[in-house]
C-alpha cells in the first residue's frame, strides 16, 4: 500500500490510455464530436475500398489525436504498437497460400496484404483516437443515452471503478511475490500467479460487499445517480468534422 | 486471442455482431431479473466482471518460455456461469479495446462471439460432463479451462478464414493456415491456463465463505 503512494507511477501501470483519456486537450469538448469523428471515420475505413480511403482515415485521425488532442507520441505509438503482432502474422497467412504442390505466394497475394494492412491501421488510428481522448465513462454515459439498460451501465460504471481498484492490488501481491522470490522460475511463477487469483476473487467480493454497506448505510434503493459534465456541441467542430468525412468519402469512392 | 480493430470486412463485423447478439440479450435479460431480485447483484457482478478483466491483464508464464494473458473465460464460466460470462465479457472486451486497445470497435461482435460465448459455454459444459463422468475436481477444471480456451482460438482461425479464405484449398486450407500459425502460442496457452486455473480454484475451495454469493450469479442457488 505504501508502494501506491509513491511517486504517482504506479497509478497509470493499470492503464495509460485511461490517463491519456483525462489527460489530454480535447478531454472537454463534446462526446457527440469525438464519437462522430472517431465512429464515422471507422466506418468509412472498414467499408470503402482501403485505397486512397484507409491512409487518409489514418492520416486524419492520427493529426486529430496528436496534434489536436496532443496525446502524448510515445503513449500513442505504444498502443498503436501493439496489434502489430497479429497484423504481421495475419498478413503472412494471407500472402501464403496452401496448394496442392504444398505452400507458396498466393496470386495477389501481396496487394491483398497491403489492404488489409491499410484498413487495419486506420481502424487502429481510429480506436486509439477514441480511446486516448475520452474516458471510458463518458462513452458509457453516451450509450446509457442512446439505450443501453440501466443496469448493464451500472455494473460497467462499477467495473470501472473496481478495475483500477482490484488492478492495484494484484500489481501489489504481485510484487509482494515477485521479493519472496515467488517468480524464480516458470513452474514457480504460475503458482504464485494462481495463488494471487485465489486471493484477488475474495478481494473482489469483500469491496463489494463494503461498497454496500456504505451505499445502504446512506440509504440506497437500487439505483446510481451520478453527475456528469456534458458539454455543447460546438456546431463549427462537429461541420468540421463531417466536412473532413464527407471529403474522405467523396474522394475515397472516386478515387479508388 | 484478439481480433484486431479493422482486420475483418464490414459484412464479416456485421454478421458476428448480428450472431452474438440474442446470447448477450439473453445475458442481459438475466442480469437484469438477478438485478431486480436483489440490487445488491450489481456491485458482486461488478466486481466479477472487473476480476475477469484484471485476470486478462495479468502475465502468465507460457509452457514454451514467452509470457502471454491468460483469458480468465475458464474460471468465469465455471464460477459465475456462461449466461452472465456472456454480459461480462462483452463489457470486458469493450474495456480491453477502450482502456487497453487491445482488440476492437468493428470486431467485438467476433471477439465477443469467440470469448465471451463459444469459450465460456464450452468450458462450462466440460465441467459439467466431466463431473457427470466421475472425473476428481482438478482433472475437471483443467480440462474446462484448456479446452475453453482451444475452443476460443479455433473460433477465432474459422473466423479469420471465413474472411480470408486461402485461393487455392479454400475456407479449410485458411483455417489450417491461420489455426496452424495461432497454435504455437495458443496451445501453449491453453495449457497454462489449465493449470493456472487448477490452482487457482484448489486455493479458492479452501476459502468457499462466499459460495452462495457466487452461486446466485451463475443461477444455481435460489
Amino acid at each position: 500500500m505504501v508502494m501506491s503512494s509513491v511517486g504517482g507511477t504506479r497509478a497509470g501501470t493499470m492503464s495509460p490510455v485511461d490517463r491519456a483519456a483525462h489527460l489530454n486537450r480535447w478531454r472537454h469538448r463534446s462526446l457527440t464530436e469525438k464519437a462522430v469523428l472517431a465512429l464515422g471515420m471507422l466506418a468509412l475505413a472498414i467499408a470503402l475500398p482501403p485505397f486512397p480511403a484507409a491512409p487518409m482515415v489514418a492520416v486524419a485521425m492520427m493529426t486529430a489525436a496528436l496534434a489536436g488532442a496532443r496525446v502524448p507520441v510515445m503513449v500513442w505509438l505504444a498502443c498503436a504498437a501493439g496489434p502489430l503482432g497479429f497484423l504481421l502474422v495475419g498478413a503472412l497467412s494471407v500472402i501464403v497460400r496452401i496448394g496442392p504442390g504444398g505452400l507458396g505466394l498466393a496470386p495477389d497475394g501481396l496487394m491483398l496484404a497491403a489492404c488489409l494492412m491499410a484498413r487495419s491501421m486506420a481502424g487502429v488510428t481510429c480506436l486509439l483516437f477514441l480511446a486516448l481522448t475520452t474516458p471510458t465513462t463518458d462513452l458509457i454515459a453516451g450509450m446509457r443515452r442512446l439505450g443501453l439498460p440501466v443496469e448493464i451501465a451500472d455494473i460497467a460504471l462499477l467495473m470501472y471503478r473496481f478495475v483500477f481498484l482490484l488492478g492495484d492490488t494484484a500489481l501489489a501481491m504481485d510484487a509482494a511475490q515477485g521479493a519472496r522470490l515467488g517468480h524464480r522460475d516458470s513452474r514457480r511463477r504460475l503458482r504464485s500467479l494462481g495463488i494471487l487469483i485465489a486471493n484477488l476473487l475474495p478481494r473482489a467480493f469483500e469491496r463489494a460487499r463494503r461498497m454496500e454497506i456504505g451505499l445502504a448505510a446512506r440509504g440506497w434503493n437500487g439505483e446510481m445517480r451520478v453527475l456528469s459534465r456534458r458539454t455543447a456541441i460546438s456546431v463549427p467542430g462537429l461541420a468540421l468534422v463531417l466536412a473532413a468525412e464527407a471529403a474522405v468519402a467523396v474522394i475515397g469512392v472516386l478515387a479508388s | 486471442m484478439h481480433i484486431m480493430e479493422g482486420y475483418l470486412p464490414a459484412e464479416h463485423a456485421a454478421g458476428w455482431f448480428a450472431l452474438s447478439a440474442p446470447f448477450v440479450v439473453a445475458g442481459v435479460i438475466r442480469l437484469k431479473r438477478i438485478v431486480a431480485e436483489r440490487p445488491h447483484a450489481k456491485m458482486t457482478l461488478a466486481a466479477a466482471g472487473a476480476f475477469t478483466m484484471v485476470l486478462s491483464a495479468l502475465k502468465m508464464p507460457s509452457v514454451t518460455g514467452s509470457c502471454s494473458h491468460p483469458t480468465g473465460t475458464g474460471l468465469g464460466a465455471v464460477v459465475f456461469g456462461p449466461s452472465v460470462m456472456a454480459v461480462l465479457g462483452t463489457i470486458v472486451l469493450l474495456f480491453q479495446a477502450l482502456l487497453l486497445a487491445h482488440g476492437g470497435l468493428t470486431t467485438l461482435g467476433a471477439n465477443v462471439f469467440s470469448m465471451a460465448i463459444v469459450g465460456p459455454w464450452v468450458s462450462w459444459c466440460i465441467w459439467r460432463v466431466a463431473g457427470k463422468l466421475g472425473a476428481s475436481i482438478a482433472v475437471s477444471v483443467f480440462l474446462a479451462a484448456a479446452l475453453g480456451d482451444v475452443a476460443t482460438y479455433v473460433t477465432t482461425s474459422v473466423q479469420l478464414a471465413l474472411a480470408y479464405p486461402d485461393p487455392a484449398s479454400g475456407f479449410i486450407g485458411a483455417v489450417l493456415k491461420f489455426g496452424g500459425i495461432f497454435a504455437i502460442t495458443q496451445i501453449p496457452l491453453a495449457i497454462a491456463e489449465g493449470l493456472l486455473t487448477v490452482v487457482a480454484m484448489n486455493a479458492l475451495s479452501g476459502r468457499a465463505g462466499k459460495a452462495d454469493e457466487v452461486g446466485i450469479l451463475s443461477g444455481e442457488v435460489k
